[in-house]
């Protein structure tokens, strides 16, 4: 498989994009060999450019969110994570070796949005096989229980729900004992009660040591189970970091008060400031740095009227991301005021 | 090797639990046979009776291997178990091995009760190694139309892929002669397709046991062209799979 690098060197990796919040992710704590790494990827279909330029690495026992909107390049980056696409350029290693090898060799159990089941076999039958097929098989059983699918284990597979369904494709990619597991949009059609038991079994997952990556589109839960989550965009990652520090990428605090006259290109040079929203007097600014972003103000003789200062959530975190990148790339949404 | 094995063992399963498979590959031949076996008349040089134990017997076999193959593997890239099996520890043509090993298997019954049927119903009677030579050429068969259930099952989408099959399956059922012996223009025309050279040859054996040289030429034709528009099909959706 020869795949060339792409044009920016691998040294480069991560780029501009990360180093707000992704350094101490692939600094010195981390001292072993990845389970995942990304270099430089890019993946084209046609002229559409669906991963760009994509660099990443995952380190053992992290939970790591893959958050993005639908589009983002999630799927596609699963997808030769998991040797189901080749990378139109840059180079995935995985174990160290190629994703392959990796997954012929059982070190990775994956759940993909895509992926089917074998009908007319009962969900034990099926589990059964693929256990079967797997050099350390954990006991059906356990399994079965693990996936909460013990209750009809001995129905047909054709004859299942949405959310049961899913249950199965999710026992499937941990019927084995792997080291990574890799699930694509894992709590699609399940009802909030089935997502709680499934995270909580997730973590027994985890908890034995093994390396977790999720592709989502719930803030929530992203925010809940991860350790460290990926922004991507338009096939490229805009943010990495514990979701903390995404919270404070996008501007941790969210200002805002009533003034009478707006001065708007005076606002926009406020320190601090990430988005600025005006409606008649109302103002509205995210801001890294509230304190520094309200002095400034203060100090150059505007006197603020009824000035709130509060948190961002995750979702807002995220927007405020992805309309940044949006922005940038030249399709402002006509909502906003920058 | 193993996982391969195992996933053959599935197979077989789900095709025992299949009506629609127990049907056309074991009923339908059987009920036809017994119908229409008992005629008298000759065919390709030998009774009516040893051949349309042939033909049933073939019959049975073809329809078990391409009629269900085609559709359930068509169906199942679109829903995606193959891919699900791409993320298996298991050999990357183990899905393919296994559909035509899987027919390979669940065609026997079919063959082996026709024949029966033909011995001991209609009272065909042959010498022992001629039996075995019938029940393996017809057995091996089995492999040819296999390798073209994956050709067409990876070729074509579930929308679309029954009434292609159809066709192929009439045109090979028809033209090959397994309903009624060829003559004339349309044996001429026939005598091309793989269902005939499987009969051919059977009914030869039967008969003087000379086999038509150039049937077993034409079915090994046959078999290379089978097996490598499989294996275009199965690779050209690599990436799609």
């Amino acid at each position: 498989m020869s795949q060339e690098y792409a044009s920016a060197p691998a040294g480069a990796h991560a780029g501009t994009q990360a180093t707000a919040t992704g350094t101490a992710h692939d600094g010195a704590a981390h001292t072993g060999a990845s389970v995942v790494s990304f270099e430089s990827v890019t993946k084209n279909y046609g002229n559409l450019r669906a991963v760009d330029g994509l660099s990443l690495n995952l380190w053992p026992g992290e939970t790591v969110a893959l958050l993005g909107p639908n589009g983002a390049g999630k799927s596609t980056s699963l997808d030769m994570l998991l040797a189901l696409r080749k990378p139109t350029g840059g180079r995935i290693r995985m174990f160290g070796s190629d994703p392959y090898h990796a997954i012929k060799s059982g070190r990775v159990g994956a759940m993909l949005q895509s992926g089917g089941l074998m009908p007319e076999v009962t969900v034990r039958e099926l589990v059964t096989l693929v256990a079967g097929l797997h050099p350390r098989p954990i006991p059906v059983e356990t399994t079965l229980k693990r996936a909460g699918i013990a209750g009809f284990a001995d129905q047909r597979v054709d004859r299942l729900s949405g959310g049961q369904t899913q249950r199965v494709r999710f026992a499937l990619a941990i019927a084995g004992d792997s080291e990574l597991i890799v699930l694509d949009e894992p709590t699609t059609a399940m009802d909030v009660e089935t997502r709680r038991l499934f995270w909580a079994n997730m973590k027994v997952e985890v908890a034995e040591g093994r390396t977790l990556l999720f592709a989502t589109h719930y803030l929530e839960e992203a925010d809940q189970a991860a350790d460290r989550i990926l922004v991507i965009n338009r096939g490229r990652l805009l943010a990495d970091g514990t979701p903390a520090e995404i919270k404070a990428r996008a501007g941790a605090k969210r200002l805002s008060f009533r003034l009478d006259p707006v001065d708007e290109p005076f606002l926009l040079g406020l320190p601090g400031l990430v988005n600025l929203e005006v409606r008649h007097d109302l103002v509205q600014i995210q801001s890294t740095d509230s304190d520094a972003t309200l002095y400034a103000l203060l100090d150059a003789g505007y006197r603020p009227r009824e000035i709130e200062v509060g948190s961002l959530g995750l979702e807002q975190a995220f927007l405020a991301i992805t309309a940044e990148d949006d922005r940038a790339n030249g399709d402002a949404h006509t909502g906003e005021a920058v | 090797m193993q996982g391969t094995l195992l996933l053959t063992k599935a197979e077989i399963i789900r095709l025992r639990r299949n009506r629609r498979f127990l049907i056309f590959t074991i009923a339908l031949p059987v009920v036809l046979y017994l119908i229409f076996a008992k005629q008298k008349a000759t065919a390709y040089g030998v009774s009516f009776e040893a051949f349309y134990m042939v033909g049933m017997a073939s019959f049975g076999a073809f329809s078990g291997a391409f009629n269900n193959n085609t559709i359930r593997i068509s169906q199942e890239r679109k829903d995606g178990w193959i891919r699900q099996l791409r993320l298996t520890p298991l050999p990357a043509n183990a899905y393919v091995v296994a559909k035509i090993i899987s027919s390979m298997v669940t065609t026997v019954p079919s063959i082996v009760i026709v024949l029966l049927l033909g011995r001991f119903y209609a009272g065909v009677h042959l010498e022992a190694w001629k039996w075995v030579a019938i029940g393996v050429t017809i057995w091996l068969g089995t492999l040819i139309f296999a390798a073209l259930a994956v050709a067409v099952g990876y070729t074509f989408n579930p929308d679309s892929v029954q009434p292609v099959a159809l066709v192929i399956y009439f045109f090979f059922v028809i033209f090959g002669g397994l309903w009624f012996p060829l003559s004339g223009g349309l044996k001429k025309f026939g005598e091309f397709t793989p269902t005939y050279q499987v009969v051919r040859i059977s009914t030869d054996v039967v008969g003087s046991g000379a086999v038509s040289v150039a049937a077993v030429v034409g079915i090994a034709v046959w078999l290379v062209i089978f097996l490598s528009l499989a294996t275009v099909a199965v690779r050209a959706t690599a990436e799609t799979v």
